[in-house]
């Protein structure tokens, strides 16, 4: 009888981490966080957008000589970071020297920053869920 | 919403000139406000603009006055190794 209900809370869980994913700070939004939610949308989006401008949409480089880690870091800021990274993988849009560096850095900077939260939002939902079931 | 936002983003193609000086490591400053004002989203219990705004200006002052810190003690040593 408990099997379900497991299954449900993994399912919450889950749901929790792919919105914050989808959306920076939507996580948050999903278990009524709404001022958390604001401040991440903002601050990750921002930190994100800095990065393309300094270093333009050529940072986002999933198939050159960046390494992967940087790509899968950029890639924690959301899922639109791959549909940009196929837009940039003929590259068209070399950049070098420092604007790629402070670029690179500021995306995937971006991207840790919105996986901490990602994080955060499930250890919420999982203490809310707790809290609602008198675990 | 989405394809819009893809519009935005794409439409950034030419990369900003930053030169190699040391007023280029004011860029440092957005990112440690960044780190800043996450860390202290997920960190606090209950979040109220002063307090919010007061815990993060302190952890941004903390990680700058490191930071400045540590490139002293880099350079203290570089100039001691070169000497």
């Amino acid at each position: 009888m408990t099997r379900p209900t497991k299954e449900k809370h993994i399912l919450f869980l889950l749901a929790v981490a792919a919105f914050g994913w989808l959306i920076p700070g939507a996580g948050h939004l999903f278990i009524k966080e709404k001022t958390r939610s604001i401040i991440i949308f903002i601050t990750v989006t921002l930190t994100f957008c800095t990065g393309i401008y300094i270093g333009s949409i050529g940072v986002i480089d999933s198939v050159g000589q960046t390494p992967w880690y940087v790509y899968v870091a950029q890639t924690m800021t959301s899922p639109l970071v791959i549909t940009l990274g196929y837009y940039t993988a003929g590259g068209g849009f070399p950049v070098f020297g420092w604007p790629n560096e402070f670029g690179q850095i500021y995306t995937s900077t971006a991207g840790l920053l919105n996986l901490l939260c990602i994080i955060n939002a499930v250890y919420l939902a999982n203490l809310l869920s707790a809290e609602a079931t008198g675990d | 919403m989405m394809g819009a936002t893809i519009f935005i983003l794409a439409s950034f193609t030419a990369p900003e000139n930053i030169q190699t000086n040391p007023q280029s490591m004011l860029w440092l400053l957005p990112l440690i406000a960044a780190i800043a004002v996450i860390y202290k989203t997920t960190k606090l219990q209950k979040i109220t603009p002063l307090l919010f705004l007061k815990e993060s200006t302190i952890l941004f002052a903390s990680i700058s006055v490191f930071v400045v810190l540590t490139a002293l003690a880099l350079y203290t040593l570089a100039w001691f190794i070169s000497l």
